[in-house]
């Protein structure tokens, strides 16, 4: 377990030092948050509400989900597909590690970087050119981190899970690139929940995807009452325990695949 | 002419090269034309709630997100060799001074040294929406229109083409990769696929009077649409397409040949 | 007979500015906003001649300028100063008229199409070098032959071993039948077969086509076996430039003289020479064959001794080349470069 803490720990070292693509990332992701958020506000056309969801909180969240593009890897990886492609997966493992938790320990160590580098810095930015709202009280904020905690879980065993299809397809970038589009869809990431129609957000609901970014937005807006933020929380834990038990036997069974054929 | 002779031959020995791995290509022609479907579906879906966008309904929007996204796919293959995410990398390693080796004129070279085919994906997708939008919108037909979709879309392909070779130019001088210039061909890609009318006063001049994006898609949308000008711009605004587009890629081949001539006295 | 040099470079210079890497505390900030700049001239006044159909090793340490004079040679490169005419063309101004007479070979790296099969990429070469259908077809049979290409030219270049590869390259470069050849590192990372091979093939278009070859090596077994022309680079300058002969004439190490005598003995000490070493039977002699020629040391030692066996050792070229670049040799030679005595030509 402290093996796991160093490996955060170097994770994290190593992203400070990519200076300059972090500085190009949140440029990017900057002018791509002002487009959106014009985007929304023609579409809102002075409406002050739609389905529960402010102007405010609208633009609130266009700042909130750019900034955890690079905290959640919405755009997805591709990296343990690629270990598994040339050969250094034997390298990974060799090592006394569980190979599920060796990879959650570096995404862990950049996704903490990431959280601060171009989830906090990008608010600051984004708050100069529109009003974001911040969530309201102390418990809001613990709430919040729990779900965002989740929300990270969530993201990173999809990722894993994913990647594990390179046991079974030499090609399998494309389908990759399918499923997080797929996610960034279902997630709520591209378009909140609450302003897609009804029976698009129903159906959502029957898959984990919600869990991997509107929920922690609904916490951040303070849109669930009461009880339905524990159901929300309860639901991405449920979600996440399927995942990692997911990962671990499709782990096992493409490892005993990778054996019997020699890569 | 021999110089054309030459771009034939290299685009057919890309060809030649990239059908080689001809099952997974079809695969990867569709998934690509339906993961960049999933864009334009989640905006559909989000006007499903919300009507219209600045008084442009549904349809209309495929008309104009439809074009970008086809002539867009097809400027990429067509411009595959100066995309700026391949020619930075190629420049840094080196990879450039084998092309001032061979009696060809450098540029075409470049054109000729890469062809991503599933771009297609891409380009079907868009043609797709488009074809969408000009039913959904209940677009009238003239003769005049006929005439000027083709042009307009070999104009859009030409201003998009600028941007790539501008954008590949100033790798020269930041030797690494430069992400955003990301913002400027994709992003710019993005912007052109909304009206420009939802945007903030100052950026739609900035479009107008700076980098005359606007008359590339917006205005020639109006008159296909048979929308109103919001705006107020002279009558022929919808037909500034082809002339913005010559004198952008007029100058980002100046630029190019600028940005060949500083790679040559400073060397890599 | 006066033949026209195919190459001629006249002062050549090439100053590059690079900007100075600040790294502690108030001059880290301001270079944030004003780079400051110091001037490296990687090549410095260089001034040579070529004859047409010759075969010249261009030599030299790391960094010496060795790359940097081929890139303005090869049009890649516009010089800060100086004149260079290569084939009756300014290599950087008329770059795609004049590299039509050009070929190259680059060791550590790949000019054919790398998916395509070998013959696909002849295919192109023929077209963008305009070469005629009957001289295109017979260069590719007699290359086919000499390089043995039959066994892979059907097959992509990404597939070839690294000796296939530079063989491909090697028929790719002459083609055309260009009158200048730049070969750099062709040998490089190949077994002591391939090498073979290929330094045969090297002299055998130097010999039977009278192609003019700059070949720009560190394996020095190449430039013993190919080159009678030597030019030595470093900072930027023309250390040497003249016979290969004459440079290890001059600063060849001490030769060895091994001998074991029929019977044992004390070991014999020569008058002007060093004592001898031990190694196992054998006394071993340094001797200068500059001073005491090997004869006249073994009849010395005869008078003395019974040798019942000798061995002469030279040093090879890598060591005296070696010793060339670490010392200094050449540039503490306390002669100008371009002096008479510094620069011997043909």
């Amino acid at each position: 377990m402290p093996y796991f803490w160093t490996l955060v720990r170097t994770s994290a070292r190593q992203q400070m030092t990519y200076r300059m693509a972090m500085w190009a990332g949140l440029a990017t992701n900057l002018f791509f948050g002002l487009l959106r958020a014009a985007v929304l506000l023609a579409l809102y056309n002075g409406q002050p509400v739609v389905n529960g969801l402010t102007m405010d909180g609208a633009l609130t969240y266009v700042a909130f989900s750019q900034a955890l593009i690079a905290f959640l890897t919405v755009f997805g990886s591709f990296d343990i597909m690629r270990t598994v492609y040339d050969g250094s997966i034997s390298g990974d493992l060799l090592r006394p590690a569980n190979f599920f938790f060796y990879w959650m320990g570096r995404e862990a160590g950049r996704a903490v970087v990431n959280l601060f580098w171009r989830g906090l810095v990008f608010i600051g930015l984004f708050a100069l050119f529109y009003p974001i709202r911040t969530p309201a009280s102390f418990t809001q904020w613990l709430l919040l981190t729990l779900s965002l905690l989740l929300s990270w879980l969530l993201n990173f065993t999809w990722i894993f899970l994913t990647n594990l299809l390179a046991f079974w397809t030499p090609d399998a970038q494309g389908i990759l690139r399918w499923l997080f589009g797929l996610a960034q869809l279902l997630s709520g990431w591209m378009v909140p929940l609450r302003l897609m129609p009804d029976w698009f957000s129903r159906f959502c609901t029957f898959t984990p995807f919600p869990g991997m970014f509107n929920t922690s937005l609904e916490v951040y807006l303070g849109l669930l009452p009461g009880p339905a933020v524990w159901q929300a929380l309860g639901l991405q834990l449920a979600w996440l325990i399927l995942f990692v038990i997911l990962a671990q036997l499709i782990y096992r069974a493409g490892i005993r695949r990778l054996v019997i054929q020699g890569g | 002419m021999y110089t054309f002779s030459i771009y034939l031959r290299l685009l057919r020995a890309q060809l030649r090269s990239q059908f080689q791995y001809r099952a997974s290509f079809w695969l990867d022609v569709f998934t690509t034309a339906v993961f960049s479907g999933v864009y334009f579906l989640s905006f559909a879906l989000l006007l499903e709630r919300f009507g219209q966008i600045d008084g442009w309904r549904l349809g209309e929007i495929a008309f104009l997100a439809g074009m970008t996204e086809l002539t867009f796919a097809l400027m990429d293959l067509i411009f595959s060799g100066f995309d700026p995410d391949f020619f930075a990398p190629n420049v840094q390693m080196g990879r450039l001074d084998q092309i001032f080796l061979r009696p060809v004129s450098i540029t075409v070279q470049l054109l000729g040294s890469r062809l991503v085919l599933r771009r297609l994906g891409r380009a079907l997708e868009g043609l797709v929406i488009l074809l969408f939008g000009i039913f959904a919108s209940g677009m009238h037909w003239t003769l005049a229109k006929v005439l000027y979709l083709p042009i307009l879309m070999v104009s859009q392909i030409f201003c998009m083409g600028a941007l790539f070779i501008a954008g590949s130019t100033i790798t020269f001088w930041t030797v690494q990769r430069v992400e955003a210039v990301n913002i400027v061909t994709y992003g710019g890609v993005e912007m052109m696929s909304y009206p420009m009318s939802i945007y903030p006063a100052w950026i739609r001049r900035f479009f107008t009077y700076v980098l005359p994006f606007i008359f590339m898609n917006y205005y020639p949308a109006l008159f296909f649409l048979d929308k109103p000008d919001p705006l107020n711009m002279p009558a022929f605004a919808p037909f500034l397409a082809p002339f913005v587009a010559a004198i952008l890629f007029w100058l980002a081949l100046r630029f190019w040949r600028f940005g060949l001539n500083h790679y040559q006295s400073t060397g890599s | 007979m006066m033949t026209e040099p195919i190459i001629r470079v006249a002062n050549l210079a090439k100053l590059f500015k690079v900007p100075i890497r600040e790294k502690r505390g108030l001059a880290a900030v301001r270079s944030f906003f004003y780079r400051r700049f110091r001037t490296v001239r990687a090549v410095d006044d260089v001034s040579f001649s070529l004859e047409p159909g010759e075969l010249v090793g261009y030599l030299g340490p790391n960094g010496a300028g060795k790359s940097t004079t081929i890139k303005m040679l090869t049009g890649l490169l516009v010089p800060t100063s100086g004149q260079l005419t290569v084939a009756g063309f300014t290599p950087w101004k008329q770059r795609s008229a004049y590299v039509a007479n050009l070929g190259a070979v680059f060791g550590q790296r790949v000019t054919l199409w790398w998916d395509l099969p070998v013959i696909d990429s002849y295919e192109l070469i023929r077209a963008m070098y305009r070469i005629p259908a009957d001289r295109y077809n017979q260069n590719l049979k007699t290359f086919r032959d000499l390089l043995e290409l039959d066994e892979f030219i059907q097959s992509p270049v990404r597939s070839l071993s690294l000796g296939q590869r530079m063989r491909a390259e090697l028929c790719a470069a002459l083609l055309h039948d260009p009158r200048l050849v730049f070969l750099d590192e062709p040998t490089i990372g190949l077994d002591v077969v391939a090498k073979e091979r290929i330094r045969q093939f090297i002299q055998h278009i130097h010999r039977q086509r009278g192609a003019t070859i700059i070949l720009t090596t560190h394996d020095l077994a190449d430039v013993e076996r190919l080159c009678s022309r030597v030019i030595i680079l470093d900072v930027g300058r023309i250390l040497y430039d003249g016979e290969l002969s004459r440079l290890v004439q001059r600063f060849e190490g001490a030769h060895e003289l091994r001998i074991s005598a029929a019977e044992d003995g004390p070991a014999l000490v020569l008058p002007g020479l060093p004592p001898p070493r031990r190694d196992g039977r054998f006394l071993i002699y340094s001797f200068d064959p500059r001073q005491t020629p090997v004869a006249a040391l073994l009849q010395q030692l005869n008078s003395h001794v019974t040798v019942a066996d000798l061995e002469v050792h030279r040093p090879p070229l890598e060591d005296t080349i070696r010793r060339i670049y670490e010392q200094r040799l050449l540039l503490d030679d306390g002669s100008h470069p371009d002096s008479p005595a510094g620069v011997e030509k043909r």
